[in-house]
């Protein structure tokens, strides 16, 4: 019967019209600049890489974290994250000698693991535990990780109190 | 249905004020009668299933993934603190600064103002008063003596509790009467070895699974309603396109609206009651329409207030004229006073590490239920009354979330099983107080040019013993189960966040002491009606929707036959 029903069951219009693009960001929520926005992309990437699943970068993940910052954090979250993207471009251009963007995966790896470790000062490790746990936090709430990692489904219904561990994934 | 501005027009049999969880009861109830009823509601309209826009929608469809945004919090510090307050659900609450109320003591006043109020809301659950409750002002001494006992209200609540649709085991206890019952939730590994260790610990104490409105097994007079099975999606909230929990929406106010007899009037926010000097009765209610600001009377033989708690205090104190000069029905001078709620500040929460090949699948909108145990047949603690409990197990997961790149990824898709996280919520009954109030003030208006409500309630030293022995029961029972990692926790939120504010317009034997009698008729204006949260002489430990549904209907069923006598 209940399943039956789910079948049966006619949604209102607006509810058969949702797509990626129409959740995409508004105007309103971007602050960062398009270079920004690109650096914050390969940034995510290399937290979260492309593997034989999708990353954060195919995933919109960048997206997400520059919505979430400016729609729902403070303006210092705001800064943190303009003033980190700024000093990752500054700090791979002396120390490297090319632009973040421009490194191989491995080279930005690197560089993101040494930006922590070599005595960092506040404002970058606040930077970087910003973008890192936004990343993980886009990464995990996203279509992709929710259907086929998390295996969510919008209609269970059903609830079992007590089941094997082995088969309940 | 549409309103005729004509004096015919604005003629009723019946007037209900408000479409939330009782005014919905009275609306059904009224019209099966055959009674031309008006039902007025504050705010907009929600249709069942097409007014629920984010109703099907998945998780990551939300633009903030249902974070609250920032601008929102800040705009609206009160309903911001509420659980059920976020990105998803926005647009069923009252908005801070849309209807402004006076705080004389914090009072966290959470609002939902549509056709169906806070029923599109609710946490749904559903337990019974019994005597040791009823009775318990007059065991004590505190309040006054409720004029009805579990007999008068048995059947009414058999009688709400088929139409509802109510699951739940039927445990035979003294405290939480049976009712009718469809088939329970499934309790989880964590929850019974808990259930088994206080049965073998204790001969008072029960873990039992929530009595809640969700539709198990639906019947036909479900089906009528064009309800559904629950499909355990858990986003109760947003409202629900099955109808598988219990709303004024999905249930009553359809039903009404089947009998051709109930004219729905959303955005009219109800001003006064009309009391007619001459008549010695209340003859309508002057609306304000929220959009034009313009104010319309509507007349009718009787009218049912059904406002939720604190409003309909607020229409009653507003309700002035020669006669009552301090409020509709108000001769005792105890409209307003001996408001009361309940307390939710207390939690504790532990880890269990037994179990560990087991996990749960699915979802459950319902969760374990602890009936009250203290003081129940005689004082016996240094405080009055005592609480029920809510406990909640679930198997958390943790990743390690070190390092970055292909590693990290690896870990996050494949997270580690952790312990059983086990839980309970303390819902303790409180005192009603003389100096525990709601008034209207002296100067503030709301939007409507109807004065502000000021609300005045607080914890006393009676809360803060209940907490105290709280932590110290629940410490002790969760060491008998072998829990470890015990932590208390206490949220010191304000009154209000429990959103089961109660009283101001009691029930009671004496028209000296009390504004209704057993039939939540008002003793002193005869042809009003009360049947919601203002009605309640003392609190419980029940979450009390159920009780504001089966006194509705009682009540109804009495207005009725009195009407037919010519007595009304």
């Amino acid at each position: 019967m209940a399943v039956a029903f789910g079948g049966l069951l006619s949604l209102p219009s607006w509810a058969q019209n949702w797509t990626t693009e129409s959740v995409a960001p508004t105007t309103t929520s971007r602050f960062l600049s398009v270079a920004d926005d690109a650096l914050l992309a390969e940034i995510a990437e290399t937290i979260i890489p492309e593997t034989d699943i999708p990353g954060a970068k195919s995933l919109g993940v960048h997206t997400y974290i520059q919505k979430i910052v400016k729609d729902c954090m403070d303006t210092q979250a705001q800064e943190a994250l303009e003033n980190g993207l700024y000093t990752v471009g500054d700090i791979s251009k002396k120390s490297k000698g090319k632009d973040f963007v421009a490194m191989n995966p491995t080279e930005r790896t690197a560089f993101l693991n040494e930006l922590l470790t070599q005595g960092a000062d506040e404002e970058t490790k606040t930077f970087y535990n910003l973008v890192k746990n936004l990343t993980i936090r886009g990464f995990t709430t996203s279509e992709y990780y929710l259907t086929n990692i998390a295996h969510y489904q919008l209609v269970p219904g059903f609830y079992h109190g007590c089941v094997p561990i082995s088969t309940s994934k | 249905m549409y309103i005729q501005e004509t004096a015919a027009g604005n003629q009723f049999d019946a007037i209900v004020i408000g479409s939330g969880i009782s005014g919905g009861w009275a609306a059904k109830e009224l019209t099966k009668h055959g009674l031309k009823t008006l039902v007025l509601e504050r705010g907009r309209d929600v249709k069942h299933v097409t007014d629920y826009p984010t109703g099907v929608m998945n998780p990551w469809e939300f633009e903030h993934r249902n974070q609250l945004p920032l601008d929102v919090k800040q705009a609206n510090p009160v309903v911001s603190k509420c659980y059920a307050f976020y990105e998803g659900t926005t647009h069923f609450f009252v908005k801070d600064a849309e209807h402004p109320y006076v705080q004389e003591k914090p009072f966290d006043w959470i609002r939902g103002y549509q056709v169906g109020g806070k029923s599109l809301l609710w946490a749904r659950q559903t337990q019974r008063w019994s005597d040791l409750d009823f009775e318990g002002p007059a065991r004590d001494g505190f309040a006054v003596d409720w004029p009805i006992r579990y007999a008068d209200l048995a059947p009414w609540y058999s009688y709400v509790e088929k139409f509802a649709g109510i699951s739940g085991n039927k445990d035979g206890l003294a405290q939480l009467p049976d009712g009718e019952f469809q088939k329970p939730h499934e309790m989880n590994c964590a929850e019974t070895h808990f259930q088994k260790a206080i049965a073998s610990k204790y001969k008072d104490r029960q873990v039992i699974q929530g009595r809640c409105a969700h539709l198990t097994e639906p019947k036909d007079i479900h089906f009528q309603q064009g309800r559904a099975q629950c499909q355990h999606r858990t986003i109760c909230e947003r409202g629900c396109p099955f109808g598988g929990y219990f709303s004024s929406n999905a249930s009553t106010i359809p039903w009404a609206m089947k009998t051709g007899k109930m004219t729905l009037r959303p955005d009219s926010v109800v001003h006064s009651i009309i009391y007619d000097e001459k008549k010695g009765k209340a003859t309508g209610v002057r609306v304000v329409d929220a959009n034009t600001k313009k104010m319309t009377e509507y007349y009718a033989r009787i009218i049912f207030v059904n406002a939720a708690a604190m409003n309909t205090n607020l229409i009653l104190l507003n309700s002035t004229s020669s006669r009552f000069p301090n409020g509709l029905g108000n001769d005792s001078g105890v409209l307003g006073k001996y408001v009361a709620f309940h307390n939710y500040r207390a939690t504790i929460s532990a880890q269990y590490d037994g179990d560990l090949d087991s996990t749960t699948a699915g979802r459950r909108p319902n969760s374990p239920y602890i009936p009250r145990f203290r003081n129940l047949h005689k004082q016996e603690t240094n405080f009055l009354r005592g609480y029920a409990a809510g406990f909640n197990a679930g198997r958390s997961t943790y990743t390690n979330n070190e390092g970055i790149g292909a590693d990290l990824k690896k870990n996050l898709i494949n997270p580690s099983w952790g312990g059983w996280h086990v839980g309970s919520h303390m819902m303790g009954e409180t005192i009603p107080k003389e100096n525990s109030t709601v008034s209207l003030d002296g100067t503030l208006k709301d939007p409507f040019g109807i004065p502000q409500l000021k609300i005045n309630m607080f914890y006393d030293d009676n809360d803060e013993k209940m907490i105290k022995d709280f932590y110290e029961q629940f410490t002790e029972m969760y060491e008998a189960a072998g829990f470890k990692n015990i932590k208390t926790r206490d949220s010191k939120q304000a009154p209000g966040l429990d959103i089961h504010e109660m009283g101001g317009a009691r029930m009671g034997k004496d028209a000296k002491t009390s504004m209704l009698n057993k039939w939540n008729q008002l003793h002193a204006c005869k042809n009003v009606f009360v049947t919601d949260g203002a009605a309640m002489t003392s609190t419980s430990t029940q979450n009390p929707s159920l009780t504001y549904m089966a006194l509705t209907a009682r009540a109804v069923d009495y207005a009725v036959q009195e009407m037919k006598k010519k007595n009304l």
